[in-house]
């Protein structure tokens, strides 16, 4: 009795319900080293980017070299090229308003800053999903399992464990491939839940700072 | 590098780990785990008792198969003489219901069917009589080959009887040492795992009625005399013939039967 034999003596709805989960663990963990590579290049360009602006350099400089780098630019150089734009295309303009001025920019800043999050945040659901669902589904495909083989053990004369122990063992693959889906799914979530948090964090307490240094150049 | 160079490189490496993670795991999971396989031990006990009494018995049973053969073909010929009676008053059924009908064409369709029957019955009751031409002569020929055979039979299992009576003298005398050997291993056994009480006087003598199944396990083990000293004595002799099993049993099974009931005495200074 090894486990394969138990994955292919099951019934059709069990195994429907296996194949179901096999495949939401599949996405699962492709998101999951997705998400892992993603957020480490975010935090990386994030470190790099502050490291730059907090030294000292010319904001022209910074925002010539965020333009040229346009494709390969991290989320934080993004909100400030967004910012920094719009805060020159609105100087130009004569007779500005600086309220006017700095609420423009921070509204770039503030889109920007959405746009990227919805980015990080994505795919977080469907990990969320499966972490809660998949184990419910390999429930269903468990009781429908006992279930079969309890109905089976009615036609037999003399019961036996030997008789029950087959099909419900059958059943209970199901649950485990249920947990094996959900147990990596629930990890990641939180884990990447909390990643994107602390990295939301520096994105806005760096918006609020920047924006101070750009109405200090005002006066 | 760009973005969409960073992102293509990333999925298709997620893709790659995702799917080692799945191999990993099925492999893990196909032989990484033991599962338990134990055989239903009662279902071979019983087997084995059923095999038992057979061991003893063809021997006798070869001489008897050759009278009885040829005893079934007398009887053939008796139930299939008595068909014939009972074909004839159907024919004569028909026709009275074929003049009722007024229809011409049934008549002679029935007239038809009749012609045929009848022919045909010609054809059966000369093949019948044929074959019982056939059967007296098998019959007269297994009479000659019944004596013969019989005969035969007495000579063989006289025979087979000497041959016998020499076997089972030389059997007996080699299995009484089998069964020697193994009462004294089975004593052996159950004394390993006897736990000696304090304050055991040496000459304390317990006999135990011991019955075994022939996988070696203790069906039940009786106090048939106590030690009359110490009743630890008796209960630890007891829980060590159970902690024995499976008891030193001999290949053979038709020595189980000097084994089913065992009178094993023990003295705590042997």
């Amino acid at each position: 009795m090894s486990v394969i034999s138990l994955i292919t003596g099951a019934s059709i709805p069990v195994q429907l319900v296996m194949a179901l989960l096999l495949l939401s663990s599949m996405f699962s963990w492709y998101y999951i080293f997705l998400k892992v590579f993603t957020l480490r290049r975010a935090a990386q360009q994030t470190a790099e980017f502050e490291r730059q602006f907090w030294s000292g350099a010319d904001l022209n400089e910074l925002y010539q070299r965020a333009v040229n780098a346009r494709e390969s630019a991290g989320t934080l150089e993004r909100i400030f090229e967004a910012g920094f734009r719009e805060f020159t295309k609105h100087r130009r303009q004569p007779g500005a308003d600086v309220g006017a001025l700095m609420d423009s920019t921070r509204r770039a800043m503030r889109a920007t800053y959405q746009r990227e999050m919805d980015k990080l945040e994505s795919s977080l659901s469907f990990l969320a999903s499966v972490g809660s669902v998949s184990p419910y589904v390999g429930l269903l495909g468990t009781v429908w399992g006992i279930m079969n083989s309890f109905r089976g053990l009615a036609n037999v004369g003399q019961a036996t464990l030997s008789h029950v122990a087959p099909g419900i063992a059958e059943a209970l693959i199901a649950t485990a491939i249920g947990l094996f889906a959900a147990i990596p799914a629930v990890v990641a979530y939180n884990r990447f839940a909390g990643d994107v948090t602390q990295l939301a964090i520096r994105f806005e307490s760096f918006t609020e700072e920047f924006s101070n240094i750009l109405q200090r150049q005002l006066h | 590098m760009t973005a969409a160079v960073f992102q293509s490189r990333d999925e298709a490496l997620a893709g790659g780990l995702a799917l080692a993670m799945h191999v990993l795991f099925l492999v893990l999971l196909v032989f990484g785990v033991s599962w338990q396989h134990k055989p239903v031990e009662t279902a071979a006990v019983v087997d084995l008792w059923r095999d038992l009494p057979p061991v003893a018995a063809p021997k006798a049973e070869v001489a008897p198969p050759a009278p009885i053969k040829p005893e079934p073909p007398p009887s053939q010929p008796k139930v299939e003489a008595k068909p014939p009676p009972k074909p004839e008053p159907a024919p004569v059924a028909k026709p009275d219901i074929a003049l009722k009908d007024k229809r011409e064409k049934e008549l002679k369709l029935k007239s038809q069917l009749e012609e045929k029957k009848r022919a045909e019955e010609k054809v059966r009751e000369a093949a019948r009589e044929a074959e019982a031409d056939k059967k007296k002569r098998a019959e007269a020929d297994a009479l000659k080959k019944k004596q013969a055979a019989e005969a035969e039979a007495k000579r063989i299992a006289g025979e087979q009887a000497k041959a016998e009576q020499a076997l089972a003298a030389q059997q007996a005398a080699a299995s009484a040492k089998v069964v020697d050997e193994y009462k004294r291993r089975i004593i052996e056994k159950v004394k390993r795992f006897i736990v000696l009480p304090p304050n055991v006087s040496d000459n304390a003598q317990v006999e135990f009625d011991v019955v075994v199944l022939p996988g070696g396990e203790v069906l039940s083990a009786k106090l048939k005399k106590s030690s009359n000293s110490i009743a630890a004595y008796d209960s630890a002799i007891e829980r060590a013939i159970l902690k024995a099993q499976p008891l030193p049993l001999p290949p053979d099974p038709a020595l189980m039967r000097q084994f089913r009931e065992l009178n094993l005495v023990f003295r705590p200074k042997e």
